[in-house]
């Protein structure tokens, strides 16, 4: 029942790091490539590559038709999404399942439960999670009043088929609120063709935190510890730590627990995460939705535990057993991660695609990079701009950032814009090291300050 | 072996086989192996005989190549328009099993004939000629996988 032939699924780094962990257990693997990456680390790595369709994404990565297609025709018998594109999608673990290929994640109808971000909630509730103070389904502008009313201002406005911050409203006051549900409502249609919305408390000052899981499908779950992901830009992460160092070990602990029950109450399969806000001056943790893939982030968690994330995920879907129980899992010391984009920072982030005429990384003790690209590499239009993440870690959170200030100074990367310059200024920021940040830090504090600067 | 091959024998191998006006010679005893041929295009297909490599599954024996059925060498094809598969999927040379394909070698095209189908789990899409000419080469296997971008035919636009 093991995996011979794996699918991959995706494309740039994670594509990379699925194919040498399906190597690393002795699986072959076939690649699908857009005609934009035939020429990538990962279609040279892998046994095979075949070109499914012309670069844009939705006629290449996103078309679950062309993959699973691909996949079937080259012989493979199991297939791995990675993140973003159709990893949790539906109808792709559904077409895998309807011609004999197993899929590296849960059931298709576990995604669909997941995605729902009402249905998630009332999972988490079930299962004795605590949520963000909030609601069900608001029904109207009136509906909305009396709910904010009732949750207390500022509340949040939020999708139920949305996630990843995408169709989001605040609202401080009643009149506010009743404006706002228009909106949402209207957003979430136009986005994700359900306009049903939820409220949740607005946290002014909240921390990103988040466990990994692995379950068996069969009521096992265990966590590989949390992670901090606090360091965001309109939702969007730029660093992850794990562990959380701002964290009392208690409140880790409920942590843990919480998000576990949550995953077991579920028989939830293969790798996931479950999203938490952290409000630190309440000290409470609040349930926010559950990730069911592999995340950009698992590095940090592999690091400090010493697993291997990915492998897990190839060996559950061959059918193994989680032969790991919760106490052989320890987390030692601390890692961080860079997201290192080609964006021009002083061009508000605008995403560079081009061609890099020189790639000098860091290297030494501590340091992993997972990356695709090399000098000479083109970075193609299409897809996000993401060209690495740096992963350092050091036996405390105070060495780790030492070593990752250190990596960062060596790292050169020229022929497109990047974003190593604004993390160098982020880890030397004394609200970074002194681990005060929050969600908003980086928009609110970082960002503008460094505007003034360059003045 | 009793002895290994000298240099000089292989020097006059490889003399013997250009004066010889031979397309192909392979020679394999224990321990060597030699490969000649007068193709320019020839090339080493090294992947596919790598015993690691999955081999194309299911594969059916290679139909037995006219002059032009089958990859040719790129020089075949200089001055040829190269009909392209879109995107990945399933190669059919006729609408329907059982009925005449939809073209073969020397048929006269349209821009906007169709000349096969390519099928994506159950879609099939028609791929049209492109150009007018006529049909030199028919690259691809009727019922196999084919890439994106990978050439199905060769037309001849001036014919």
């Amino acid at each position: 029942m093991a995996i011979r032939r794996l699918f991959v699924a995706n494309r740039g780094e994670i594509a990379l790091r699925v194919v040498r962990a399906a190597q690393a257990l002795n699986i072959e693997t076939v690649v699908g490539v857009s005609a934009a990456d035939t020429e990538s680390a990962a279609a040279k790595l892998a046994d095979r590559a075949v070109v499914l369709g012309p670069g844009p994404a939705s006629k290449s990565y996103l078309d679950a038709r062309l993959v699973v297609h691909a996949a079937r025709e080259t012989g493979c018998d199991a297939l791995h999404p990675g993140y973003g594109f159709l990893s949790e999608r539906a109808i792709l673990p559904r077409l895998c399942g309807q011609h004999g290929i197993g899929f590296v994640g849960p059931e298709a109808d576990m995604i669909d439960a997941l995605g729902d971000k009402l249905r998630a909630r009332a999972m988490a509730a079930a299962a004795g999670v605590p949520l963000v103070p909030g609601s069900d389904e608001i029904a109207s502008a009136a509906d909305a009043r009396r709910e904010a009313d009732r949750i207390g201002y500022p509340v949040l406005l939020k999708a139920s088929a949305g996630g990843g911050g995408r169709g989001m409203v605040i609202a401080h006051n009643g009149d506010e609120v009743e404006a706002g549900f228009h909106k949402a409502s209207a957003e979430a249609m136009a986005a994700f063709n359900d306009g049903t919305l939820f409220m949740e408390r607005f946290v002014g000052r909240a921390r990103h935190v988040e466990v990994q899981l692995m379950g068996d499908g069969n009521g096992k779950v265990l966590h590989f510890g949390e992670r901090d992901c606090s360091v965001q830009r309109r939702y969007q992460k730029l660093i992850e730590e794990a562990p959380c160092a701002a964290m009392p070990d208690a409140l880790r602990a409920q942590l843990h627990t919480s998000a576990t029950a949550l995953a077991a109450s579920v028989n939830y399969r293969n790798a996931g995460t479950a999203e938490f806000l952290y409000d630190v001056e309440r000290q409470e943790i609040y349930f926010i939705e559950v990730n069911a893939r592999i995340q950009v982030e698992h590095p940090v968690s592999e690091m400090v535990t010493g697993q291997d994330l990915v492998g897990w995920q190839l060996r559950i879907a061959g059918g193994e057993p989680l032969a790991l129980e919760q106490d052989d899992i320890r987390v030692s010391g601390h890692a961080i991660e860079c997201r290192i984009n080609a964006e021009d920072p002083a061009l508000d982030f605008r995403p560079s695609p081009g061609r890099i005429t020189r790639w000098s990384p860091p290297g030494g003790e501590g340091i992993r990079l997972d990356t695709h690209m090399s000098e000479g590499a083109t970075i193609p239009p299409y897809y996000d701009s993401m060209i690495g993440k740096l992963i350092v870690t050091g036996d405390t959170r105070a060495q780790a950032i030492e070593r990752l200030s250190a990596a960062l100074a060596d790292f050169r990367v020229e022929g497109v814009p990047t974003t190593i310059g604004l993390h160098r200024e982020i880890v030397s920021h004394p609200d970074f090291v002194a681990n005060t940040i929050h969600t908003r830090w980086l928009e609110q504090t970082l960002l503008p300050g460094l505007a003034i600067a360059a003045e | 072996m009793d002895k290994p091959i000298r240099p000089e024998e292989i020097e006059a191998l490889v003399a013997e086989f250009e004066a010889s006006g031979c397309a192909e010679l392979h020679v394999r005893f224990e321990g060597f192996e030699l490969h000649l041929s007068s193709d320019p295009a020839a090339r080493t297909v090294a992947r596919q005989t790598a015993p690691s490599a999955p081999a194309e599954p299911d594969s059916p024996p290679r139909p037995a190549p006219s002059a032009s059925s089958g990859p040719a060498g790129a020089d075949d094809l200089d001055g040829f328009e190269i009909v392209r598969a879109p995107y990945l999927g399933t190669f059919y040379r006729a609408p329907k099993p059982g009925e005449p394909a939809y073209v073969e070698l020397g048929a006269t095209v349209s821009a906007e004939s169709e000349i096969c189908l390519v099928e994506v789990m159950k879609l099939f899409t028609a791929v049209r000629a492109g150009v007018a000419g006529t049909i030199t080469h028919i690259l691809a296997t009727d019922g196999q996988m084919v890439e994106a971008g990978q050439p199905l035919f060769a037309i001849d636009a001036k014919g």
